[in-house]
């Protein structure tokens, strides 16, 4: 009896997702493949054309796509090691024990409730503005200029901004998994005379293998799919040089029309992203310990 | 633990809930709505969407929708919109069946590519108000009512500069070399794609002498930029801009208008359409001059979109298009607001110009198209997305890299051109 009115109630909470994940999601990424062996102008009425695999052979000699490619990398990098880092950071300094540290937990986790839209929106204020003030009234305007529209700095400009959105969520995590940690065992190891750095990598690093997991997985596929941040705070530009994956895509569909490239873009952009988070997840996961 | 189920619970329905609504809620488009409300008695029309570009004009056209639901009943819903995202929402809107009744397109390259959409209004009454050659045509159909006639040139502020002694490349760039001296900003471009290099590229192709063919032959590949006259001026100008004026990408368009009206900047590249945003300064005069390229003396004057019909709408839909673009350039109401609201220069007989009260960059506009003494906008034929995807990006280069000479700027947009126009 129990175990039908389990099943029932797995159904109705079931299906409805699965219905909904096979429209939206699995469907459109169907067509999308057959998209990307024509070429169309994203006009019902114009001919779509079948052109085998010349959309993928195009997109390899995409000079701006490859670049973009580049710069996602790069962008990836930079962000997945930063947004871990400071996560990790505040992790420890809040689980630390001191008075304002719930304080703190809300304060960091803020920015990750504002949109990427809007937080790039603030934080091109504070570059274009911000920046050129504190510059200009104490003097160090070699590292206070407008760094948006300095090729080189506007990915790092990018970076800071995906991090001050993604740090916070990622502490929790670590939170979560700190938490998980048993007192005891620390305890014993105070008595034997570990200290703070051996117990951190000994101890509690290990034991946040999983955590590690899910932070890595989030901001890796996070930081390979950014859009939002990345259209309100650069656009782009300088010059393409902060143009990544997402935004080479919809450029390439609604910017020159290209819809089969743009959706042959897609679907390369789409493997890389599943095999680097694949691989990352296995990766881990083998590093993952129990107590 | 049966908290948490229950929570998961309240969370899975909210978003079933969430999904139901979004389904439902897209009927906006195409479907022929149920009139509500308005006039007893008067004949209801179907409800009928705009969607149009220009971001200037989004509050008077609300207004104008409440005043026509005002007087006939008849409701027209505005869709808002973002200046360089337009074109992109508009293809979206259209590919996914939930296009607009009524869309705007600027003649050219871009109403060519959605002209399997209109609908042809040739036969409709109030075609016969649009002035002479002012419609918006395709293989001889009008299929769309022009919004007005807009120019652009240099817009400068006429206490601070004296058109006559700006006549050529030269005395250009003396004159923002004299105004940094002074500490003003000589001039001003904006580092949005098309006040940034869109208008103003346009001076050196309208000046060729056939601008349509001398496009076709770079399209192929058969004249360069680089070698011609007045693309060697047009960058002699750029160059003189990035080296005595203010950075065009630290500049954005709402800062650009503020800095001319306050004073701090002599000089803009502008359309009569930014005097909107200069009419809430009091005392600035400003006038309009042409960009001196070979000594030119003309400003670039054309229709910069027309409203076309979408002919994909219901029967319904496009019978009530119709009597909203009759009623918007025949009665009183929409005429007024499209010359004193708007802020356009009508492309109408309906409206007499001369009994109406023009902005000062309108004037200016108006007397350069009664007297003929206009270059066209070329910038309509370049291939679509140019200007975003390529010339932009260009341009930003060369006024970050201060080590990029005028001629390999020339060669860059030279190479830009000769991959977009594929």
């Amino acid at each position: 009896m129990n175990k039908k009115m389990d099943r029932v109630w797995y159904a109705v909470f079931t299906v409805p997702l699965l219905l909904i994940f096979i429209t939206v999601v699995i469907i459109p990424f169907i067509i999308g493949i057959a998209y990307s062996f024509i070429s169309w102008d994203g006009i019902p009425a114009n001919p779509k054309v079948f052109v085998g695999l010349d959309n993928y052979a195009t997109l390899f000699q995409d000079e701006r796509f490859l670049t973009s490619a580049w710069n996602t990398l790069k962008f990836t990098v930079l962000a997945l090691i930063s947004v871990n880092v400071f996560g990790l950071l505040f992790s420890l300094i809040v689980t630390a024990g001191f008075k304002t540290s719930n304080l703190a937990r809300t304060l960091i986790f803020m920015p990750n409730l504002i949109g990427g839209l809007i937080l790039g929106y603030i934080w091109k204020f504070i570059f274009t503005d911000g920046f050129k003030q504190i510059g200009a009234s104490t003097g160090m305007d070699s590292v206070f200029f407008n760094w948006l529209i300095n090729p080189e700095f506007a990915l790092y400009a990018l970076v800071i901004v995906f991090t001050w959105q993604m740090a916070g969520y990622t502490m929790i995590i670590y939170i979560a998994g700190i938490n998980g940690i048993s007192e005891e065992v620390m305890e014993a190891a105070k008595v034997d005379g570990a200290n703070l750095w051996y117990r951190l990598t000994r101890i509690v690093f290990p034991l946040l293998m999983p955590s590690f997991t899910i932070c890595l997985f989030l901001t890796l596929s996070g930081a390979f799919k950014i859009y939002d941040v990345n259209l309100s705070l650069t656009n782009g530009g300088p010059m393409h040089t902060t143009e990544l994956f997402a935004m080479n895509i919809f450029n390439e569909i609604f910017g020159y029309g290209n819809y089969g490239l743009g959706q042959a873009k897609a679907i390369v952009f789409f493997i890389v992203v599943a095999a680097v988070t694949l691989t990352q997840v296995v990766i881990t996961k083998r590093k993952e310990v129990q107590m | 633990m049966k908290r948490s189920k229950k929570f998961i619970g309240a969370v899975s329905i909210s978003v079933l809930a969430l999904a139901v609504a979004a389904c439902g809620g897209n009927g906006g488009g195409n479907e022929a709505t149920e009139p509500n409300g308005g006039a007893a008695g008067t004949e209801q029309l179907a409800k009928i969407s705009l969607f149009q570009s220009k971001v200037e004009i989004a509050e008077p056209l609300e207004a104008l929708a409440e005043k026509y639901k005002e007087e006939t009943g008849n409701e027209v819903e505005v869709w808002g919109s973002a200046g360089d995202a337009y074109i992109t929402q508009l293809q979206t809107k259209l590919a996914a069946n939930e296009g607009p009744t009524i869309f705007s397109v600027a003649p050219g390259a871009e109403a060519q590519k959605f002209s399997s959409y209109y609908y042809d209004m040739s036969n409709e009454e109030y075609v016969k108000n649009i002035a002479p050659n002012m419609a918006l045509e395709i293989d001889g159909k009008v299929v769309g009512v022009p919004t007005g006639v807009e120019g652009f040139g240099v817009v400068y502020n006429q206490d601070m500069v004296d058109p006559a002694t700006i006549t050529d490349v030269a005395s250009f760039a003396g004159a923002l070399e004299k105004f940094k001296a002074e500490g003003v900003n000589g001039f001003s471009l904006s580092q949005e794609a098309y006040f940034l290099i869109g208008h103003i590229i346009n001076t050196p192709f309208a000046l060729q002498p056939d601008p349509a063919a001398f496009l076709e032959q770079l399209n192929k590949g058969e004249v360069k930029m680089a070698d011609t006259k007045e693309f060697q001026e047009f960058a002699q100008i750029m160059e003189a801009i990035r080296t005595h004026a203010t950075n065009p990408m630290e500049v954005t368009y709402d800062s650009q208008m503020g800095d001319l009206a306050t004073g701090k900047t002599a000089m803009v590249h502008q359309g009569n359409w930014s005097y909107g945003m200069l009419a809430d300064y009091d005392d600035v005069n400003v006038g309009m001059m042409a960009l001196p390229i070979g000594g030119n003396k003309k400003i670039a004057v054309d229709i910069p979109a027309g409203w076309v019909i979408n002919n994909t709408a219901s029967a319904e839909q496009i019978e009530a298009a119709n009597a909203f673009l009759n009623w918007m350039i025949t009665s009183e109401t929409g005429k007024n607001t499209i010359v004193n609201e708007f802020g356009f220069i009508p492309a109408i007989t309906t409206i007499e110009a001369e009994s109406l009260n023009l902005d000062p960059l309108s004037q200016v506009v108006y007397d350069a198209t009664q007297s003929g003494e206009t270059i066209p906008w070329a910038l309509n034929l370049f291939p679509q997305g140019i200007i975003v995807n390529d010339l932009a990006p260009v341009t930003s280069a060369f006024f970050l890299d201060n080590s990029m000479t005028p001629e390999q700027y020339l060669q860059n947009l030279d190479q830009v051109w000769a991959k977009a126009a594929k």
